[in-house]
Order: C-alpha cells, then structure tokens, then sequence
C-alpha cells in the first residue's frame, strides 16, 4: 500500500507544470510542437463541445441537421429539460447529496487525518491499513452485498443512507490526505505549543488545524467532485426516484422513452456545467486532489 | 490556557495517556463508517460467494466453492475475461503513451500550458453517464459525427455502427475509456518532469542527443517510479473496468462489450444469481492483487536506488 503511495510525494506542488524548469527550446521546435498539440487538445475538448453545441441549438434544428455546429442559438432545450426533464429538480438532489457528504467527508477526514499523523494509540497502524485498503478495491466488489445490507437497516432508499454511503466512499482518499498534511508539520510547532500549556485538543484545534486548510480546501473540491459524479451509489441505493440527482436522472432519461436529443443534451450540460466552472476556476486544487488520489485511479 | 509550570508538571506520561485517549476518540468516526459501509460488506461478499442466494430466500444454502469452479466452466466468464485481458493491454499501453509524449511536448510551453491542461484534464473530470451520451452521438450509425467524417473523406466502407457492431463495439468503448482518461495519466507526468535534472538534458544535448534519444534515455529514467505508479492504476482499473461499459453498451450487443464486472452485475441483479455475482466480483479484486504487489516491489526497488 505504502509503496503506491510513494512517488506521490516525489510529485510536489500543485503538479501545475507551468513553472517547469524545462530549458526554453529553439523556436522552430517550440511552434512544431504547437501543430501537435493543437488539433489533439480540440479533439480532446470536442465532444464537450458537441454537448454545448446540442444543447443550445434549438430543438427542431437538432432533429432536422444532426451536425450542426453552433449554428443558432436557443434555451428551448433547457427550458424543456429543466421543468419536462425534471433536471431541474435533480440538480437541487445533486446538491442536497453531494453538499453534506462533502462535508461530512471532512469533518471525519480531518479528525482521522490528525489522530493518524500525530497521536498514538494502540492498534493505529492496523486501523488506518483497514481504511486506505479501500483505496485498491473497486466498489462493485461489495455493492452487491452492501445492497442487501442496507436493506437490512433500513437505509435502503433513504437521504440518510445515501449521503453516508457517498461520505464512506471519499473517506479512504480523505484520511490518507489529511494525514499527509498533518505529518509534514513540524513537532515543534506541537511541543511547544504543549509547554504554553495547550491541551491535546487545543494544540489540534488552534495550532495544527489552521496550518492544514489549503489542504482541507483541495479535499473539498475533489469530494465534491467525486460524489457529484458518482453514479452507482444513487442508481442502486435510491431505486425509489426520491432524491435522484443528476447522473442518475440522466441514465433514466436515455433508457426512458425515444429519446429527444435536444432536451438530452441539455441536462447533460446541465450535469457537467457546474464541474467544467468548477474546474477552471480551481484548476490547481482539482488537478493536485487528483495527483494526490492517483492511489485511487 | 494553564499556566508554564503546570504543563511541566504533567510529565509525558500523562501526554501519551491523554494523546491515546484523543487520538481513539478523533478516529472513531471514520472507523465507525468504513466498518460499516466497507469492511462489513466485504466480509459478507466472501460470505456470499460460498452460498447459493437468490437475493430473496434467507438462509440460503451452503455450496462451498461451487460458484468459484462454477467460473471456469461458464464460456461468459472466459469471454469477459479475454475483455478485461485486452483492456489492460490496450487501456494500460495507450494512455501511457499518449499522456508521456503530450506531456513532454507541452513540458515547457509556458503560459499557454493551463490551456493544454484544461483541454486534456476535462474529460476525466466528466461523469461516465455524460460520456456515454455524447460518444452515443459520435458513434451513431446513421446520425453520428464518426461516419460523417468517414463520408467526408471518402472511407465510407468503413462506416458502421460502432456500439452496435458486434467486431468493433468493445474497441469503440475502449476508445472512448481512453479519451475520458488519458488527460489524468498526462498531468501524472506532467507534475513528474518538474522534477527532472535539467541540466542532464542540456548536456546530452550538447553530446548531440536526438528529441526521441533524450526522452527515452534521459528523461524516461528518472521519472520511472511515476511511471511504474501509472502502470499500476491503469492495469488495476482494467480488470475492475465497469462504469463505462455499464453506461454505454450493457455489455453488448450479445456479450460483445461484456467485461467481468458487468458479469457479475447482470448476474446479481437481473438474472438473481447474487452468489454467483459476488464470486465473480470478487475474482477480479483477486486476479489484480499480483499485478499490485509485483509493481509495487520493482516501484519500491527503484526508489531505494534512488535515494
């Protein structure tokens, strides 16, 4: 486990790459290298666009020309995916699940991380292996039992059970990460923090705590990520439509009936837009979340 | 805050004692959760894969290993195998390549290098149902993008439709895997070169070292741990490959696309075989581990002889 983990560290920084120490290469070299990567980055970003494109043409157009390319421009899909498509209603589940499972995700992170780096107990090593092994193991290796369970108590089909079902699944990254943070700082800082008199917890709470939100920052954004996303969770553990956030609603929109192209792409947007935003807004906190979780794959 | 002397007073032994009893108390609820939500479940997948459950009858019978030699015999398993067996090859060596080239070429760019990174990250930030939609459109037979362009170039005769073709469905879905994942092995490499001798390069170009000759001898050598780490997520997510395939064919047309996790889906859940699912389930964690030990002892190798 350990040893996956290693060369994590070797990536420091943000893994921004902007500030690379690359020698500045001939000219000539420097523009050939742009005629590679510039027809690779549109075929990368294209078929986002192509979501884009769809879902603001208007809906008549998209039948009739299926290649249009922002030719013309209309809210009539969003407007039918919004209130038809009830996506409107999904993104308002998307958030009531993902908001408290992100926070949750780092509440229980951060008290773990900190007792992980710097308090010890017996049985520690053994309880944080039993929390990042599930790290390596894929979820669909136990949803099917974790189904019956849920079943069992009750939490199947419920917001409770869902929103700690989407916590737990972040967790393992999210302690591994905290207890990074909470490692690298100095000992000095806690011994003398301890000789002021501070208790355990204060020393936690007003010295250690306040040196590790960049890092708790950079959690947020991927748990975010991360439960927006999630598909399985809700399709399997809500069946009953309560709740549905955005990547189910979108599912059930394509198996439901003939499928209406425009309106489709429209939540598809919808789904995708607050991440694409999120994503250039806090692009060094996404991507070093993601270098950090490159454990997880 | 109490004062200097009294902290003194306390001596380390008391410190431990109130460190222990802190520490077990801020773990607690994180222990809580993943016995709950992991390790339980986990327990009662093993548990699972030696009966023979319905997901309906309790106390369902006791079958030993049945479900796990019933694996070898069923040709579905042996086909989803030969899947997941290509998909690590081609979904391991493909964005390696990728990500590593694009990342030296745009290693040094400057400003520019955000948008590289934006264009080539984004996709695997986009969750899998939204990906199986848009490369819906793409694959189309009749109202695809793909066979427009065929048209447009004059390979019409290569025009099919891509997720309904038995012959090239699986590789559709791969293509579409790698494109969603490629940009995440990319900024993998990307952070690495950060930490690349620099002047190492300069010399071997003053020595008159090629482009290529300078990545692979070079550069290559240095970031190899990294790369080894890379290696090893994407032959792990190989096997347990699910969501993409899920989403987009089901496993079809036929078994085409199934892979050993859609296997153990369609099992536990349309066809009521929950025992058998989860045995299959399991497997796959199972045929990963090896792969995840053996890399990661060469991984540690490495990096001893580094430091």
């Amino acid at each position: 486990m350990s040893a996956v983990v290693t060369p994590v560290a070797q990536l420091t920084g943000d893994g921004t790459g902007t500030r690379s120490p690359a020698p500045r290469r001939r000219s000539r070299l420097g523009a050939l290298r742009h005629v590679v990567l510039v027809p690779l980055a549109l075929a990368s970003l294209f078929p986002i666009l192509l979501i884009v494109s769809t879902a603001l043409r208007p809906a008549r157009s998209v039948t009739v020309d299926p290649f249009g390319f922002f030719d013309a421009v209309s809210v009539e899909n969003i407007a039918t995916a919004w209130t038809t498509g009830r996506f409107g209603e999904y993104v308002g589940n998307s958030f009531a699940l993902t908001v408290p499972a992100t926070l949750l995700v780092l509440l229980v992170s951060v008290l773990a991380g900190y007792a992980f780096a710097r308090l010890p107990f017996p049985g520690r090593g053994a309880l944080f292996g039993m929390i990042v092994i599930g790290l390596l193991v894929p979820f669909f290796t136990y949803m099917i039992p974790l189904y019956f369970q849920l079943k069992g108590m009750g939490l199947l089909d419920t917001y409770l059970g869902a929103v700690l079902l989407l916590a737990t699944g972040v967790l393992p990254f999210g302690v591994f990460f905290m207890r990074a943070f909470f490692t690298d700082l100095p000992s000095e800082l806690e011994q003398s923090a301890r000789v002021d008199g501070c208790s355990e917890w204060q020393i936690f709470w007003r010295v250690m705590l306040p040196l590790v939100l960049p890092g708790v920052g950079t959690l947020a954004v991927f748990a975010a990520l991360q439960t927006w996303n999630n598909f399985l969770i809700p399709l399997l553990f809500l069946p009953g439509g309560s709740f549905r956030p955005l990547t189910t609603g979108l599912y059930l929109f394509v198996g439901g009936r003939t499928i209406d192209v425009g309106p489709l792409a429209a939540g598809t947007l919808i789904t995708i837009l607050p991440i694409v935003v999120l994503f250039i807004v806090l692009q060094r906190q996404v991507v070093s979340g993601f270098l950090s979780g490159a454990v997880k794959g | 805050m109490t004062t200097t002397a009294s902290a003194w007073a306390r001596g380390p032994r008391i410190t431990r004692r109130a460190q222990a009893r802190l520490g077990v108390l801020m773990v607690a609820p994180a222990a809580v959760l993943v016995v709950l939500f992991f390790v339980f479940p986990m327990l009662n997948a093993v548990y699972f894969s030696v009966v023979a459950f319905d997901g309906l009858t309790p106390n369902p019978p006791f079958v030993g290993l049945d479900n796990f030699a019933r694996l070898f015999a069923d040709p579905a398993v042996a086909n989803g195998l030969g899947h997941n067996l290509l998909w690590v090859l081609i979904g391991t060596v493909s964005p390696i390549v990728l990500g590593f080239v694009l990342a030296l070429l745009s290693w040094s760019v400057g400003r520019v290098g955000v948008l590289y990174r934006i264009a080539f990250f984004l996709p695997h930030l986009i969750p899998g149902v939204a990906i199986a939609i848009v490369w819906g459109w793409i694959y189309d037979p009749l109202s695809g993008w793909l066979n427009q362009l065929l048209r447009t170039v004059g390979l019409e005769s290569l025009a099919t439709g891509w997720l309904g073709d038995p012959r090239v469905a699986l590789f559709a879905v791969l293509a579409t895997a790698i494109w969603a994942h490629y940009g995440f092995v990319y900024v993998i490499f990307l952070a690495a070169l950060r930490n690349v001798d620099v002047e190492l390069l300069d010399a071997a170009r003053i020595d008159g070292a090629n482009a290529g000759q300078r990545a692979w001898f070079i550069v290559l050598p240095q970031i190899l741990p990294v790369f080894l780490m890379v290696t090893t997520i994407t032959l792990v997510g190989g096997f347990s490959v699910f969501d993409i395939v899920f989403v987009m064919t089901g496993g079809g047309p036929a078994g085409a696309t199934d892979v050993l996790g859609t296997l153990a889906y369609t099992n536990a859940f349309e066809l009521a075989n929950v025992g058998y699912g989860t045995a299959i389930a399991l497997s796959i964690t199972v045929l990963s581990i090896p792969f995840v030990i053996v890399l990661n002892r060469v991984q540690r190798r490495m990096l001893e002889g580094q430091s």
